[in-house]
Parts: structure tokens; sequence; C-alpha cells
């Protein structure tokens, strides 16, 4: 039971005294937020409503120890369709900061990082949406070339929300979140190869997929077809598209969220950019481009994923087996995915 | 409708438009111009044998173009009068109406606009509202997914005389629907687009569901809302019955509609609250009920009648408790959706009163005015003297003021509402406004900074927000210094620039101007008169080496009680921190050039006596 004695109106002056908190109190929980999340489809007992409720009325330890205040992505997927125009990613951001004053910590698995084989590229920290990563020095034996201590990426774990596309952009491999690591997305497409090894892969994000229907399709894709989910089409790394070529899949399909709806603010602009690159690289190798394609999904898009794994299985049909053999540079191997410590090492 | 169109005295002027409103109560003169039928009045008789006879086929727009109708043709089948007219637009001169016609002999393709000039005594505004387009909420998909429907259409398609005589189809395949999902508050509610509530959608919308439950017993019919209003009699009791019908209700606004590209069957989305998960809905239908929204001619017709307009663009009441169905401009009324979203009953009980109202003036050999308005005094009016000048018009928001270059400004008494703005923006001190002119306010003022000016604070009030909203603060016990002394005017448009200096002239401590919120203005645009004004003072204070800190302007409605003290309050802890020697050095350091600018005050009759120091009369 809730008791008014125990609610706290300190804390919702503190969170609307927050940037971005402002607006706390003009909910009038509608529900539009709760039913735009995707989150929840992964999370059952995340409910933003209830969030802005709960923090509304006062519950100071039911938010601030909660599980829920880290989950939100910042997807901003509910803001437009809120009807008293709530920011409610900065809501969130508001009671995080909270939270993390007074001593909380984001509960789950953060980005990790390989310090030792850590090249200190920056490329990561460029590319996290959350600016959770910076290049600072690190405790370490090697010493860098300028005289002073090594240099690596560094993670705020407070600020990771898991998404991967770090991992995706690591030279060294060196930047990964459990559960995705390069070795496990590898070994998942990899187990998924059944001998003989033609037909087509689609890497699919996690968010893309609204109807129920289409989870369906997900789990039962139409024959000659294989489905691997990531949490964001950013997470995946140009090598996974190769080396699934490479270990006989004829066509490789990457889906993502509609431009301006990605989960993770721009992980599919990211891997759209890099599906074309690939294209263009298979063009160079003598290869069709098509083997490699990107593929949207909007929040209105019902229908359009089993046509798209239609589309592509007729593509992967239409086309014949690479023999890579004939390829040029081609060594003659499939090769086994580098793991951090087969990766070229860095200079300092 | 058609017994008003009967009545002997009553005048129906259909199919025309009002192109311009002169006068004022009891004297308007309104010009009209009556758009051709091409159909003799006197002659057609309504038979609609003309529009049988008619080949061309044209969006039915009474029927949201659901239907067809002709080239020759009556809105709809209650129109009144019940006379067929040709749209110009689509008629190709084939002439068979003509023939259709016949003896009757009433298609004339002469006809041409007419234009009239009535003299009448009040106006009554009863334009309606127009329903909101869902076309711009993509969620919702309306306009993109064919069985999204607005309610309108709904009722259309479910109504006895409507195209599909009562029959409810899906426009995608014109199948009889077994589910149906209505969607409440679409455009309103929603600071994307109106922030109103609506009114009358959970009524219509609750009727529309149990007509079709009567018609389809099992039809599946769920309502999504976030509150349900039925406030007024008999309401509540209807509500209760839909839900004993079966009607299913989703408390949850829904987030988005998907549809099935193979069935064009839709999928709602919605947090169900009383579960807290997450409801995907399939519907065969879905009916949005869409706001009502202002007419989009609202604003021109609003400067026609020199109407204003509430924060929603309805048009604004005189007072909305006291006088709900006048409009600022006297002897004109308003009557139903044109003030703000309303059921039938409360527009008829508005029309019936709007109808009275009208009549008293029609009633009335002369009217009662406030006997606070504006006079000229032809004498200082440079118009008079032929220089170019028509400031005082510029602020009038009721148009009383005729500035002719050689004459003096003129006022139509019966026009003024006695705000006072033309008495503070005329230049030349050439205004007064009865009961409130300028020696009366000084003499207020100089009694009230008598003693200890430097520790007191003036507040200017307007009458009918921020004085309510000190009396508020009064009557609620909210505390504050009592080191303020408040002096009342109409409207803060009457808070001369001049009162403010003679103020610090005489040393007050701290000047507080206050007035309506923007939208809230008695006086229509009185506030806006006096904000642009207020705006160059504190620059003005400062060139004369008075703190501008000591000026403030703030807009407290009536019902701010707590503003209202809160203001004050801090006002006080303002002037406490400073310091009374170097307030007193910046009066005495200010006082010549004030004074210098007063100079023209001082020949305003009554004011030299007010101003009897040597600094402004040397």
């Amino acid at each position: 039971m809730i008791k008014s004695q125990r609610l706290d109106h300190g804390f919702v002056e503190e969170i609307l005294a927050e940037p971005g908190g402002e607006h706390l109190l003009t909910c009038w929980s509608c529900g539009t937020c709760a039913a735009t999340c995707l989150v929840r489809r992964y999370e059952p007992a995340f409910n933003p409503r209830l969030v802005l409720r709960r923090a509304g009325l006062g519950m100071r330890e039911a938010v601030l120890s909660s599980a829920e205040v880290w989950q939100c992505s910042a997807c901003d997927a509910c803001y437009p369709r809120c009807p008293k125009q709530i920011h409610i990613s900065d809501v969130m951001k508001a009671i995080r900061n909270i939270a993390i004053r007074e001593g909380y910590e984001r509960p789950g698995a953060a980005a990790r990082v390989d310090t030792e084989s850590c090249i200190a590229c920056g490329l990561c920290a460029a590319a996290c949406p959350y600016e959770a990563i910076h290049i600072e020095e690190v405790a370490s034996k090697e010493v860098a070339s300028n005289g002073t201590g090594k240099l690596a990426a560094q993670v705020d774990a407070n600020l990771c929300m898991g998404c991967g596309i770090c991992n995706s952009v690591c030279l060294s491999s060196s930047i990964s979140v459990e559960g995705i690591s390069d070795q496990v997305v590898s070994q998942d497409i990899a187990a998924l190869r059944r001998q003989p090894a033609r037909g087509a892969l689609a890497i699919v994000c996690n968010w893309c997929l609204h109807a129920t229907t289409d989870w369906d399709v997900a789990q039962n894709p139409p024959a000659g077809v294989r489905v691997v989910n990531v949490p964001c089409s950013g997470r995946v790394t140009p090598t996974f598209l190769t080396t699934a070529l490479m270990q006989g899949y004829d066509a490789v399909l990457v889906v993502g969220c509609k431009t301006d709806e990605c989960h993770y603010k721009h992980g599919n602009a990211l891997e759209q950019g890099r599906a074309e690159v690939v294209g263009g690289l298979l063009d160079l190798l003598g290869l069709e481009p098509e083997r490699v394609q990107f593929a949207w999904i909007g929040a209105l898009d019902r229908g359009r994923f089993p046509a798209l794994l239609d589309k592509l299985a007729a593509d992967a049909n239409a086309l014949a087996p690479v023999h890579w053999g004939d390829t040029p540079g081609y060594r003659g191997e499939v090769p086994a995915y580098p793991s951090a410590a087969t990766a070229p090492r860095g200079e300092g | 409708m058609v017994d008003a169109a009967r009545h002997p005295k009553v005048e129906v002027l259909a199919y025309s438009e009002v192109e311009r409103v002169d006068g004022y109560i009891g004297n308007f003169r309104v010009d009209v111009t009556k758009k051709p039928r091409y159909v003799l009045e006197d002659r057609c008789n309504g038979c609609g044998e003309c529009a049988q006879a008619c080949p061309i086929e044209v969006p039915n727009g009474f029927e949201l173009d659901i239907a067809p109708r002709k080239a020759i043709d009556v809105p709809h089948g209650q129109a009144v009068p019940l006379i067929y007219a040709i749209d110009m637009d689509n008629c190709i001169h084939c002439y068979k109406c003509v023939s259709a016609c016949g003896k009757l002999d009433a298609i004339d393709f002469s006809q041409e606009p007419e234009t009239l000039d009535l003299d009448v005594g009040s106006i009554v505004v009863a334009t309606g509202f127009e329903s909101f387009d869902p076309t711009v909420i993509p969620e919702y998909g309306y306009g993109v997914y064919p069985n999204v429907i607005t309610a309108m259409e709904l009722e259309r398609l479910a109504n006895s005389a409507g195209p599909t005589v009562g029959r409810l189809v899906r426009p995608s395949d014109g199948a009889a629907p077994k589910s149906v999902a209505m969607i409440q508050c679409v455009g309103s509610r929603d600071a994307r687009y109106n922030e109103y509530c609506s009114g009358f959608c959970c009524m219509y919308t609750i009727k529309n569901a149990l007509l079709l439950k009567q018609m389809n017993h099992d039809m599946d019919i769920t309502i999504f809302y976030m509150d349900i209003r039925t406030p007024a009699k008999g309401y509540e009791e209807f509500y209760n019955r839909a839900r004993e019908m079966g009607i299913r209700f989703v408390q949850g606004r829904p987030s988005q509609i998907t549809e099935d590209p193979v069935t064009h069957n839709l999928y709602i989305e919605a947090e169900d609250q009383a579960l807290g998960e997450v409801i995907e809905l399939e519907a065969e239908v879905v009916s949005l009920s869409s706001a009502a929204i202002p007419r989009l001619d609202s604003e021109a017709l609003a400067s026609t009648l020199t109407l204003s307009r509430s924060p929603g663009g309805f048009y604004m009441e005189y007072h909305p408790k006291l006088r709900p169905v006048d409009s600022p401009t006297d002897g004109v009324f308003l009557a139903g959706a044109v003030q703000g979203p309303k059921d039938i009953p409360a527009s008829v009980a508005q029309g019936s009163a709007a109808a009275s109202r009208a009549a008293r003036v029609l009633l009335s050999d002369s009217w009662e005015i406030e006997p606070i308005v504006a006079r000229v005094w032809a004498d200082r009016c440079v118009s008079a003297q032929g220089r170019k000048c028509g400031v005082c018009a510029n602020a009038c928001p009721y148009g009383a003021i005729t500035v002719v270059q050689g004459q003096p400004a003129q006022i139509t008494q019966a026009k003024c509402h006695g705000c006072g703005g033309c008495v503070a923006e005329c230049p030349h001190d050439a205004i007064s406004q009865d009961h409130f002119t300028d020696a009366q306010i000084v003499a207020q003022l100089q009694e009230l900074l008598k003693d200890k000016p430097e520790e007191k604070i003036l507040a200017f009030m307007c009458h009918w927000c921020s004085y309510g909203g000190a009396d508020n603060a009064g009557t609620s016990h909210f505390e504050y210094p009592s080191t303020s002394r408040g002096i009342r005017v109409m409207c803060s448009a009457r808070m001369d620039q001049d009162f403010i200096l003679e103020a610090f002239r005489r040393g007050a401590g701290m000047v507080l101007v206050s007035g309506c919120h923007p939208q809230d203005c008695h006086y229509i645009s009185g506030q806006q008169v006096a904000a642009k004004r207020f705006d160059r003072i504190p620059r003005a204070l400062e060139r004369m080496g008075i703190n501008p800190e000591r000026f403030r302007v703030e807009w407290i409605s009536a019902a701010e009680g707590e503003k209202y003290a809160r203001v004050i309050t801090e006002m006080d802890d303002k002037l406490a921190t400073l310091d009374k020697e170097t307030l007193r050095e910046e009066t005495a350091k200010a006082r010549p050039e004030i004074a210098r600018r007063l100079k023209r005050w001082a020949t305003v009759p009554g004011m030299a006596e007010m101003l009897e120091e040597e600094e402004v009369l040397a």
C-alpha cells in the first residue's frame, strides 16, 4: 500500500529543479508512451507512465532503486506522440542524475574494455550515441610513445545503454557488451549455417519488429532464410557480412529501424552507410553488390517484415553460389572471427 | 429552423456573406452580399426535378464527399430555405434543369450577386465550428488507411438518411464491419494541436456506439478514452447504458494504428491503464472522434465585428461567468460553438439567451452605457490643427475613434468601453476619460506618496484582473507586506507613462504596473497596447538615473491572489535591499528631467494645481 506519510514531496521538487525534469507534473497518465515504448517488449515491468506517476507522487525510494529509470534508451519514440509534449527521456535522465548523485548505479551489463588490447583510436567514443566513452590514461605497464601512461577507452557505466555500436567500430575488438560480443554473434551466425550452406541470412535489430506476427515470422522464417537478432543494426560489424558470405550464405540482409526511429539514436544510419560500402567492395571483387542489403521497418509498417524476408529468399535463389576460389586474393579458407587475442595490436 | 423561416418577422438570408459592419449598438449597418442561386426563390418549390435531370455529379460536402450530389442541388434534405442552387463551377450549361423545371420557370442563368444594406439593432453570431482534420496525426493513419474514418463520417454512414441508408460499410471493401474501435480526443486535449477539451465528443461517441450496437448486437465496439466526460443531466445514465450494452471501454490513449496490408484490418495499440498492460486490438473500422475547432474564417469575421478570440481560437465572451452570451462589442451576441465547443442543449440554451439579449436592444429607445467614456479636448488635438496623428484610433480596440485630418478625433461614445488606452497613448494629452481623469489619478498618487514615499510600493492595477487578484489575496488571507499602495484603473492600457514618472518624481520606492494576461484582456487588445508601452520604460528610467529594478511589470489574473502577494513580497524584499539614501539621491537627480517631460501635462485642465511645484511649472 502507498502511504501518504511515506511520500516525499521534496523528491518531486528535486526532479522539477533538475534540467529535463521540469514537465514531470504535466503528465496525466494517458499511457501513450507506454503503448509506444518498445523496451516493454523485453522488459515487461518497464512502463514509462508508471515511472512518471511514481515520481510525481514522490515515491523516492521506489523510483531511484528501480531498474526502470536506467532502461529508457532515449529513443524518443514516445516524445512526438505525447499529447502533453513531455520529453520523457529527459525526465528519466533527470531522475537518473539524482540517482547517480545518491550513489545508485546502473544495473545490468555495460560495455567493457580490454585496456591491454585497446589502441585508443577513439572510434568507439565518436560512435557512441550516449557519449559514454572517453579516452583516458589507464593503469598499465605499457607507456605511450609520447611518454604518458597508456591511453585506452573507458566506459561510463551509468550512461551506457548496451547497444554494442562501439563494438561494431572497434578495430581491435577490444570493447564489447556481454551477450553480443563479436564471438557470440559470429557464433550465432555460424551455428545457423547448415550444410549445404546455401540460403540467406537476415540480421534483424531487436526494435524494428512491432507486430506480434512479425515475431512469429522471425521465429519461423520462410525456407532458406535464417534470422539472427542483434540489439541494434548499428551493432553489425561489416566483418559479419563478409564472413557470412564466405561461410556460404548467398545474401545477407540487415534490417534496422526507419530513419529517425532508431532505438539508439543513430545506429541504423551508421549501418545503412556501412552496408552500402560493403556492397561496393563486393562490386570491386566482381561479386553482385545486392548480396549485402539494408532495409528498414518503420513503427507503422505492419506486414513489411514478412515481405522483406520473402524478397530476400527470392533474391538469394536468383544468385549463383559464390566460388570463392575464383575470387582474386582469396586464400582458400573461411576465416575464423578475429578475437581480441588475435586482432592486430596497436603500437601504442 | 422551418418555424423560424416561416415567422413573419424573420427573414432568412441563406447563401449570403456579411461583408462589412459599421455603426454601434442599436444602429448597425451591415453590408451583405447575396450570392446568385441562378434559381428564382419565389418560384422554386423544392421539388427536385432539376437535380434529377442534371447530368453532372460532384462530391457531396454534406455527406463528407462519401456520396455524390448534382451541380444543381440543395445542401441537404432538411435545408432551409428549400431552394435549389446551381454550382456554377461545375455546371456545363446543358440547360436540362430548365426543361425539367418546365412551367415553374424558376431557373434564371442571368442572376448576379446582390448587395444588401441592412440597418439592424443587434447582431447574433452563430457561425458554428469546424472539424479537426486528423490527417496531420501520422500515427493514426487517417487518409492513409481506408478504414480509418472520422466520427462524422461514421455518423453519415450509420445515418438512415445517409449515403448508405444507414448500413455501416468498410470503405476498403464495402463489407459490413464486425468490429469497430472509436478513439477519443483526436486533436483535442493534445498540446500538439488543441489544448482544450472538445466537450461533446464523449457523448456523440457513446451515441454512435449505441446506435451501431442497436443495429447489430454482435458488433464488437471498443472506445479508447483518456477520461469520459458526461457532466450534464442524464448523460451519466446514457454512459451507463452503453457499458451495460456491452460496449468495451478501454482507458488508454492509443499510441498508433497499423494496418494489415492484405485484410485492411487495423491494429490499435494502447495501454490499458487499469491493467497497466499494452493491448493490441484488431478492428475492421476505426472511428476518430476529432476535435471541434474554430471556423477557418473566424479571424476575418472577428475583425469585421470587432470580436476577440480566446486562446483556443473561439470567440471570447464579455465575461466568462456573468455575461457569457455578450461579445466585447455591445449589441453583438454569441450563440453556440462560436464561443466554445458545445453540444446541442447548451447551444440551444445559449441561442435562446442570445435572442433575448438581442431583443432587449431592439425594445429599448435608449441604451445605458458605462459612464467612463473617453472625451477629446478639441483644442488640444493636433489633428484639428491639420497635423497627421491618429495614435488614439490605433490604440482603440473597438474602432470607436475616427480621425480625419483637419478635424479633432471623434469618439463614438456608444462604442467606447472606457479602457482608457487612447488617453494614455495620446502624445498631446488631448483625451480624457470620465472618472479616470489624469487629475483624479494623480491626486490619488500624490496622497499615497505623501509620507515616506521611498518606503512605498505604488501598484497600478487593472480593474478586471490584477485588482481582482489583489482582492483575491485579501479574501484568501495571503499575507503580503503593508508597504504597497494601490491605484485602480480600468485597464493596464490606461497606465500612462506620465503616471510612472510622476510616481518616481514623488520619490516612490518601487512602482508596479499590473494587468491581465495577454489572452484574458477585458478590452480585447488593451494589454498589448500597455505591454508595448511598458517595454520602453526601464530604459527611459535608466537614462534618467533611476534604477530600473524599481519598476516592475506583472500580468496577474483575478484568480492569482497568491501571485499578487508573492510579487508584492518580492518587491518589498527588493526594496529592503536598496539603500534609502541612494533612492532619495536618485529621485533628486531625476526630478528636473522628469519635470521637464511633464511640463506639457501641466497645461491639461485640472492638472496645474496638481503640479504646483515650481520645477514643473517653471
